[in-house]
């Protein structure tokens, strides 16, 4: 296989470092000692794969803390498609270019809504058929995860079970199980780890519409499966797995570094954001733990950067002091940090500032609307003041070209709050000019509002295409000197939108896109709306039921079974004031609002550094 | 200091390009924990540069970097990079070079390259000698120079076969880098256009670099 691949696939196709493996601190365990063997499949390709925080943790969790093993695969580019099929060659793993038909459990890192058919045509291309009711005894077993799984139901044909949440403890559970029952049939052995916390086997529940399209009911078959699935979470991120070893690419991925990951979860309850509830609540890692890691990784890889990730890093505890730790320890050798995201505020420029003493980093804002009224409907809690004071501290401290993130078409949004864009980056470009001895450049990035599931506008209809293009031409209607606005596709936050917040029906939709050619549904360059509209048609179904229309409060919804620990009346009650553009405090600051998290799931906020208070609670 | 190291390029990392050669090796040097000297700026960089580029696809079994380091013993550079690089990279031989040394893009002048290929040498002798009779060998510039034609002939020093019992090799020593190059895709099209097909070569590698002066190639690790 390796030398085939070697000699008559890989010299024909582009960037083939892509498909060898072989990296620095790459696990390739014995096959035959293993217990169950897994591929971590990612559906997209390499280098954005491998930036996956997740995946890093899965792979090195099970290759290093358990009997079993895992291999990894993505998806092969197109050209490199075309020459594995006319070649005959199947997909294979990276670690010992096993043909992924030969592993046990084939388990899908769900990230990105669109990434399905890039799941299909992996399943495709190892040989593997596609619906889990027509794999046989032999056929590996299909899994998935991630935050997509948290509306599993437009993919549940494909999968044989899914996994709720986070994966630590819960796959090593899974695969456990599975070994443990390896004399059992696959039904079987898919009923037993039905009994697991946090595993969804699909074809253990029945699901009714009503005439008018809506769901009716959703029920399990039997006993053996739960009436509601319960997200995983691991309560101490102090003691839970972290990779000190990471693999180190040779070729350039899109996150090229050593990675912390300094806290998950977000307390800022943004109205919009699915991570801010899937990822409920908020648990910080020890400076002292993270100095550790820190140490560990940059050993082991030689990273000449680490960067501190989070949904919210400016959020963490113990930013300032790992910050100025790490600056000091490394900065000398080279080694920079970087902060990948930043909040609105003179505080975090601050600390930019110290890290660009060893490097340049881009400095991105994200206001994400542009009247204080509209952010308040979204409860993104800045105000015009911190975010003028922030830009100021950038602009006078050096920095010469900013980048804020907006989203178009937020519930309630009118031409007022357009205006609002226009007349935020204008004052930043003003205030750059007055402070910044060169050209400012402000870059503008616009994206299109897609409710979320498990998120207070889970009932609210999405802007149409037509509305977005609408609102695109108005903000684009003169061009303004050194502000550049860009704007994401509307046609493909409508599928988006359609996946987000789809029911099982969708299945057939996507098998059928899939098979007209559908796939990298993500990239711009391979994206075919007209051809998936197309699938819609033939399937008889309509996309608009899933995107466009407001859902009352007592529907009931394909995803109301996972249970995220967050209360759907606190969701509705968020979605309310929101509609009288009313904010929430952050619960770490306010005290607990009952979301209803911390006491079901018997876990508590877990700030580690300096706020004992909000810990005591 | 400054230092010049020889290092070999095994199968496997065949398909590295130059920019994933050049962070294997710094990620090596931090790893190793080597002193290596920093550019100034905000951005500062390890002062490493790669004389030679290996062409995506082909392995190499004699490539150079210069590097400009704090003091350092040379054999202790030499096992803490070899402990550090992955399997199939290896630094061969380094020295110390003087703070005037010429760099290796503008010395290194010839380069060796090897197909081995699955016929028998006495059937690709005269494929080879064939060649070697040709006044010239215009093809079109690649590259940066696109339209314009090059003469391959005067750069094609030596031709030769060696028997491996199971096959042949076939090496190739090829003037590089200024005033002419030939590349090794060049070089492969016209083995394969005189009647050594693509399928009956079955692997190909760069065997080395030298510093040629008239008749006499010199290594370019030894010579300043
Ligand atoms: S239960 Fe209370 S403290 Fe915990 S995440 Fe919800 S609101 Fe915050």
């Amino acid at each position: 296989m390796k030398d085939k691949l070697f000699r008559d696939i890989l010299p024909r196709v582009t960037k083939p470092i892509r498909y060898v493996g072989a990296e620095l601190n790459a696990i390739r365990k014995n096959w035959s000692q293993s217990q169950v063997k897994m591929a971590l499949a990612f559906p997209d390709v390499y280098e954005i794969g491998m930036a996956h925080i997740g995946s890093k943790i899965l792979y090195g969790l099970v290759n290093e803390e358990s009997p079993h093993l895992v291999e990894r695969v993505f998806t092969p580019w197109p050209d490199m498609e075309q020459v594995m099929r006319e070649e005959g060659v199947q997909l294979y793993s990276l670690e010992s270019f096993t043909p992924l038909e030969r592993f046990d459990v084939i388990g899908f890192s769900l990230q990105y809504e669109l990434s399905i058919t890039n799941v299909l045509n992996m399943l495709d291309l190892a040989g593997i058929p596609l619906l889990a009711s027509h794999r046989r005894e032999g056929h590996p077993l299909i899994i998935g995860g991630g935050p997509v799984a948290f509306n599993p139901e437009p993919f549940a044909d494909f999968f044989d079970a899914l996994l709720i949440g986070e994966g630590e403890e819960l796959l090593l559970e899974f695969l456990s199980c599975l070994h443990d029952n390896r004399e059992r049939g696959r039904q079987e052995r898919l009923t037993r780890t039905a009994a697991l916390e946090g595993v969804y086997v699909p074809s253990g529940y029945r699901v009714d519409y009503k005439p008018d399209g809506r769901l009716a009911d959703m029920k399990p078959v039997s006993t053996a499966y739960p009436a509601m699935v319960r997200k995983r979470l691991v309560a101490d991120l102090d003691t839970a797995y972290y990779p000190a070893q990471p693999i180190v690419p040779y070729m350039e991925i899109v996150h090229d570094r050593a990675v912390l990951e300094v806290m998950r979860g977000c307390q800022r309850a943004c109205r919009f954001c699915h991570a801010g509830t899937v990822y409920r609540p908020v648990r910080e890692r020890s400076v002292a733990v993270l100095k550790e890691q820190a140490d560990a990784q940059l050993k082991s890889t030689g990273y000449d950067e680490i960067s501190l990730a989070s949904l919210s890093t400016l959020d963490y505890s113990g930013v300032s002091e790992l910050v100025r730790d790490l600056v000091r320890t490394y900065g000398e050798r080279g080694i920079g940090v970087s902060l990948p995201s930043l909040r609105v505020d003179a505080f975090s420029i601050e600390l930019a500032n110290e890290v660009r003493k060893v490097r340049k980093t881009t400095l991105t804002l994200a206001p994400e609307a542009g009247t204080q009224r509209l952010r308040d409907v979204i409860n993104k809690n800045v105000t015009d003041e911190d975010l003028f004071k922030a830009v100021e501290a950038a602009f006078s401290s050096g920095w010469n070209s900013v980048k804020l993130y907006f989203m178009l078409g937020l519930p309630t949004e009118t031409e007022a709050d357009l205006d609002g864009v226009l007349a935020l980056l204008a004052r930043v470009k003003a205030i750059g000019q007055q402070h910044s001895r060169r050209l400012v450049e402000i870059r503008a990035s616009l994206a299109c509002f897609v409710p979320k599931a498990h998120t207070p506008f889970q009932w609210s209809p999405q802007n149409t295409i037509s509305q977005l293009e609408e609102k695109r031409r108005y903000l684009t209607r003169r061009k303004i000197k050194n502000i550049k606005l860009s704007f994401h596709n509307s046609r493909t936050s409508m599928l988006e939108g359609v996946m987000a917040r789809g029911d099982r029906r969708l299945n057939q939709v996507i098998l059928r896109a899939w098979q007209k050619g559908c796939k990298f549904d993500g990239w711009t360059e391979h994206f075919n709306y007209d051809r998936w509209m197309e699938a819609f048609r033939e399937c008889d179904m309509d996309p608009e039921f899933y995107v466009y229309r407001q859902r009352d409060y007592d529907e009931l919804l394909p995803w109301d079974f996972i249970d995220t620990g967050v209360y759907k009346a606190y969701l509705s009650q968020e979605d309310q004031l929101a509609d009288a553009a009313l904010t929430t405090a952050d619960c770490r600051q306010a005290g607990c609002l009952d979301c209803g998290i911390c006491p079901d799931f018997g876990v508590s906020l877990d700030v580690k550094e300096g706020k004992a208070d909000a810990t005591a609670g | 200091m400054r230092l010049r190291a020889e290092y070999a390029v095994g199968p496997d990392h065949r398909f590295l390009a130059n920019l994933d050669m050049m962070h294997v090796m710094e990620r090596a040097l931090r790893r190793a924990d080597v002193p290596y000297r920093l550019s100034e700026g905000f951005n500062p960089h390890i002062r490493i540069s790669m004389g030679t580029v290996l062409p995506v696809g082909i392995w190499g079994k004699q490539e150079f970097f210069d590097l400009e380091l704090a003091a350092m013993d040379l054999d202790t550079f030499m096992k803490r990079m070899n402990r550090v690089l992955p399997p199939g990279i290896e630094v061969k031989a380094c020295r110390s070079l003087g703070t005037g040394a010429p760099a290796l893009m503008n010395s290194i002048n010839a380069a060796e390259y090897a197909f081995r290929v699955g016929r028998s040498p006495a059937e690709v002798e005269p494929l080879l000698a064939e060649i070697m009779r040709l006044e010239e060998i215009i093809v079109p510039s690649r590259g940066k120079k696109k339209d314009v034609n090059k003469d391959l002939r005067p750069g094609l020093f030596a031709l030769k076969v060696e028997d491996q019992g199971d096959g042949a090799v076939i090496r190739a020593l090829v003037s590089v880098n200024e005033p002419l190059n030939i590349r090794f895709d060049e070089m492969l099209d016209l083995l394969t256009g005189f009647g050594i097909s693509r399928d009956t070569i079955l692997d190909f590698w760069r065997e080395g670099h030298f510093i040629k002066r008239g008749e006499r190639l010199l290594s370019p690790l030894l010579t300043p």
